[in-house]
């Protein structure tokens, strides 16, 4: 298969399956921003509804803000500023009726169990439960370790116009893969 | 006290908090990198500030307005942080209005402000639409 082949394959999957964009790899805050100002600028050149465009970059946000701080595959300064970088998979799409935000990163075991406790807590809620919670979680102290995940794990299920989906994946005896799939 | 001063950025609001004034203002989009390296600065001041004005209560009341187009929720925990602040200076006495605009039409910042409007009872809390 030549190189052209094998990419036109990998590029055609992709369309297939509604991909505005996907990025494999380091993320820090500065790609955070540029991902994001180029989500923005196609969903207003397709002059989607700007309460939408807000939900999507909504997501956006609070979703790769979850990988650059939890993703168990990480890089840190030796010194200076604490600049993170930290691996994991983002992809920013439209099906036939929705667009969609789906993360996805390396936790370690334990953590990756704790994270699909809260979220299936959150699945199980109804709107208005969730607007509830969100404003409950916002008036409390943070949570011990914790750097405002579950706030915006929280506001993820709450811009989602459709139930969150997430999964779990064991890698080793310490590691599992992780992803987390919300629609607008 | 110092007139506190931050121009807006691509990632954070800006700010201008003129003490003397009794008018704190927050504008734009807020979702900086390290949301306690940006808001906890500001906090502090605040702190120091309202208790300035719990000693003195001054017979203007103390007005911030807000007028945000996105935040994340690192920042929205900041919101609230000063918003309990303010609330908690209302209720020993000093006079407190806070002003939340959004646009027409922006659901999103309709919803938080029908929110947060729900954590006071002592200050003030606005709805204010423009177009």
């Amino acid at each position: 298969m030549s190189i052209a082949t094998q990419y036109l394959d990998v590029h055609q999957r992709m369309r297939d399956q509604g991909v505005i964009f996907s990025f494999v790899g380091y993320v820090s805050e500065g790609i955070l921003f540029s991902l994001g100002e180029a989500l923005k600028q196609k969903m207003r050149l397709e002059e989607t509804d700007a309460n939408v465009t807000k939900r999507v970059f909504s997501i956006f946000v609070e979703q790769v803000q979850n990988i650059i701080r939890y993703s168990a595959e990480r890089l840190h300064a030796e010194s200076g500023t604490p600049t993170e970088m930290s691996s994991g998979l983002i992809t920013v799409g439209r099906d036939a009726t929705h667009f969609f935000v789906v993360c996805g990163n390396i936790v370690g075991r334990a953590e990756g169990e704790d994270l699909r406790g809260r979220l299936d807590e959150l699945a199980r809620m109804d709107p208005d439960t969730i607007k509830t919670y969100y404003r409950e979680k916002l008036r409390e102290p943070p949570e011990e370790g914790s750097r405002g995940a579950s706030i915006g794990l929280i506001e993820i299920a709450r811009r989602s116009t459709r139930p969150i989906e997430f999964g779990l994946t064991e890698l080793d005896a310490d590691r599992a893969f992780f992803c987390l799939k919300a629609y607008i | 006290m110092d007139r506190l001063q931050l121009p807006q950025t691509e990632r954070s609001p800006l700010v201008d908090f003129d003490f003397d004034r009794q008018r704190l203002r927050l504008e734009g989009e807020s979702y900086p990198e390290d949301a306690a390296a940006f808001f906890g600065p500001l906090i502090a001041a605040l702190d120091r500030y309202l208790e300035r004005l719990r000693a003195e209560p001054p017979a203007a009341p103390l007005i911030l307005d807000l007028r945000l187009a996105y935040f994340n929720s690192s920042s929205a925990k900041a919101f609230m942080n000063i918003f309990q602040r303010l609330e908690a200076a209302a209720r020993d006495g000093v006079e407190v209005q806070v002003n939340w605009h959004y646009q027409t039409d922006d659901e999103t910042m309709m919803e938080f402000g029908e929110d947060f409007r729900e954590d006071f009872q002592a200050a003030r809390f606005e709805l204010c639409v423009f177009d």
